[in-house]
């Protein structure tokens, strides 16, 4: 019996008013699958992220996470989907008096109070050590360039082990050897059997990666390019 | 990926003190480091809920002094004391005494010798100079009347004040409307200060809620961080309301030692006068009113609190 999807947008729409940011959408996200969301500005990209976080609802259609209806989950209980979700954002969004190794361990014990603190620094240093970072997790974000604190970012977002990463974004604020280096740990993340849906607008990383694309426009899938292929980057007209 | 992040053993052991220390840290650690942070957009809060709650405290004292003050007033408005000539014929006290005792409408007549008049004058407030200031007795003997409806009172009064034995420059103590005067004084000093309590605390409620508001502001990055970490409801708002608690706790405990030691202070300084103007205030009460001020502070920054989280920081 297959794996059911980790994501699953069924008919899906949302409105902001009378605009449409998504309409009728239909998707699925396999396990351990590496996926690209392109598109112009306003294309919905980040809508669609912020409804699989759970940030907004669909104003039509199901949203399953994990098999959470997320469409129909309560405020009391957004926590649980989102403790299944590790979030990356282009702006790295890290605690400023923490260390990166505290930045790590809160997203731990903020998702399960029995973790102990020894077993938060041990977990937190091991996510650390596998972005490359083991020995910075005494500094604070600050001290850390921004491909390091955007490897942070990510280690907060794996340390759990959840089955879906999100990533809006994730090299917007980095120069072109960082870029890379974050994507190959995207890479090695999706390797290890987690789902990574990653909104970008890096032409370079998405044409030479061939990992399946879905492109956005208007709110709506107009192409969903699967692994391995070279599509043209239709969108760009747009843009 | 090397080093990959491994899932860890499950703790077993000592799982209660991870969750312990944990709840410590993210809810009242953090609450009081981001109190004492956040002091100076709290200061206002604190001195008008402290404000508020020493004045409510004050006023509950008071309250709570007219009140008993009201109960033993109604209790001397159905007593009638009529007054006797200091030459009156001792037959004609008798008689007078008898004939208020066989009426219907009198529960009890007792009698106050000049003596026990001026005795009594010497435990009152302000009367024992006016007392010891003349060489004579200037107080007459009298019989005091405990008439069973407050509405007969003026009946026996009539009946009494051209007795032969009633003192016929000041009859009797009968004051038409002097109970219902108190009554309308005490009600409007008891709607006066609840209405000022009230806008007290509004103005305190407010100024917390918007002092919390500030801080889920200043914050926001923490608390979106937070939330899409996955931290649950209670992690994310409640440390802004044991924030409002601690505010509202501090305010709560100045008010109380403030109104217990007033109260103290008062009781201490003059017990003869105080109990006459402030009936029932003893040292027990003022410690009771001191506990519920602190405890008003604790709910009342606790409430507002929660109520500014609920509307200003969303799930």
């Amino acid at each position: 019996m297959p794996d059911r999807p980790i994501v699953e947008f069924n008919g899906v729409t949302r409105a902001y008013g009378s605009r449409l940011a998504l309409d009728d959408l239909n998707l699925a996200l396999e396990p351990g699958e590496l996926t690209f969301l392109v598109g112009p500005s306003g294309a919905g990209k980040t809508t669609l992220l912020k409804l699989i976080n759970r940030e907004v609802r669909p104003t039509k259609g199901e949203v399953w996470i994990d098999g959470i209806a997320a469409h129909s989950l309560k405020a009391s209980h957004v926590a649980e989907l989102r403790r299944r979700v590790g979030v990356v954002f282009q702006d790295y969004k890290l605690l400023p008096r923490l260390t990166a190794r505290e930045n790590v361990a809160l997203a731990l014990q903020v998702g399960d109070l029995r973790v102990s603190d020894h077993e938060a620094r041990e977990r937190a240093l091991d996510a650390l050590e596998a972005v490359g970072l083991g020995d910075r997790g005494d500094a604070l974000p600050h001290e850390l360039s921004g491909g390091q604190q955007q490897r942070v970012a990510v280690a907060r977002a794996v340390v759990r082990q959840p089955p879906l990463l999100i990533a809006d974004e994730p090299t917007g604020n980095l120069d072109v050897e960082t870029a890379w280096g974050i994507m190959d740990l995207l890479e090695d993340i999706a390797a290890f059997g987690i789902t990574v849906l990653v909104a970008t607008h890096n032409i370079e990383i998405v044409t030479r990666l061939q990992r399946r694309v879905l492109t956005l426009v208007d709110g709506r899938l107009v192409r969903d390019q699967p692994a391995g292929q070279t599509g043209r980057m239709a969108w760009l007209a747009w843009s | 990926m090397a080093g990959v992040v491994v899932k860890g053993r499950f703790p077993r052991r000592h799982v209660m003190a991870a969750v312990a220390k944990n709840v410590f840290r993210y809810l009242f650690q953090g609450a009081a480091r981001n109190w004492a942070r956040n002091f100076s957009s709290t200061a206002p809060a604190l001195s008008s809920m402290t404000l508020l709650l020493f004045l409510s405290g004050l006023i509950g004292l008071s309250g709570f002094a007219l009140y008993n003050l009201e109960k033993i007033e109604s209790g001397q408005a159905s007593v009638l004391h009529v007054y006797l000539r200091d030459d009156a014929d001792a037959t004609d006290v008798f008689t007078l005494r008898n004939r208020l005792a066989l009426d219907p409408r009198v529960a009890s007549v007792n009698y106050t010798s000049k003596a026990d008049a001026l005795k009594h004058a010497q435990s009152m407030p302000g009367l024992p100079q006016l007392a010891d200031s003349s060489e004579s007795n200037p107080f007459p003997a009298s019989l005091d009347v405990q008439v069973k409806s407050i509405n007969d009172v003026a009946a026996i009064d009539a009946m009494v004040r051209t007795n032969a034995a009633v003192d016929p420059v000041y009859p009797t103590s009968y004051d038409r409307g002097a109970y219902q005067r108190i009554q309308a004084v005490l009600l409007g000093v008891a709607i006066g200060g609840l209405a000022f309590v009230a806008l007290l605390g509004f103005v305190a409620v407010t100024v917390t809620i918007n002092s919390i508001r500030a801080a889920i502001h200043s914050r926001r990055d923490e608390v979106t961080i937070l939330q899409l970490v996955g931290a649950p409801r209670w992690m994310v708002r409640g440390p802004f309301i044991v924030e409002g608690a601690i505010t509202g706790s501090l305010a709560g405990a100045a008010a109380g030692v403030v109104t217990f030691a007033l109260a103290l202070a008062g009781i201490a300084e003059g017990s003869a006068s105080f109990s006459q103007f402030a009936p029932g205030v003893t040292i027990t009460v003022a410690a009771l009113a001191a506990t519920i001020v602190f405890a008003a502070g604790l709910g009342l920054g606790s409430g507002s609190s929660l109520l500014s989280v609920r509307r200003h920081l969303e799930s």
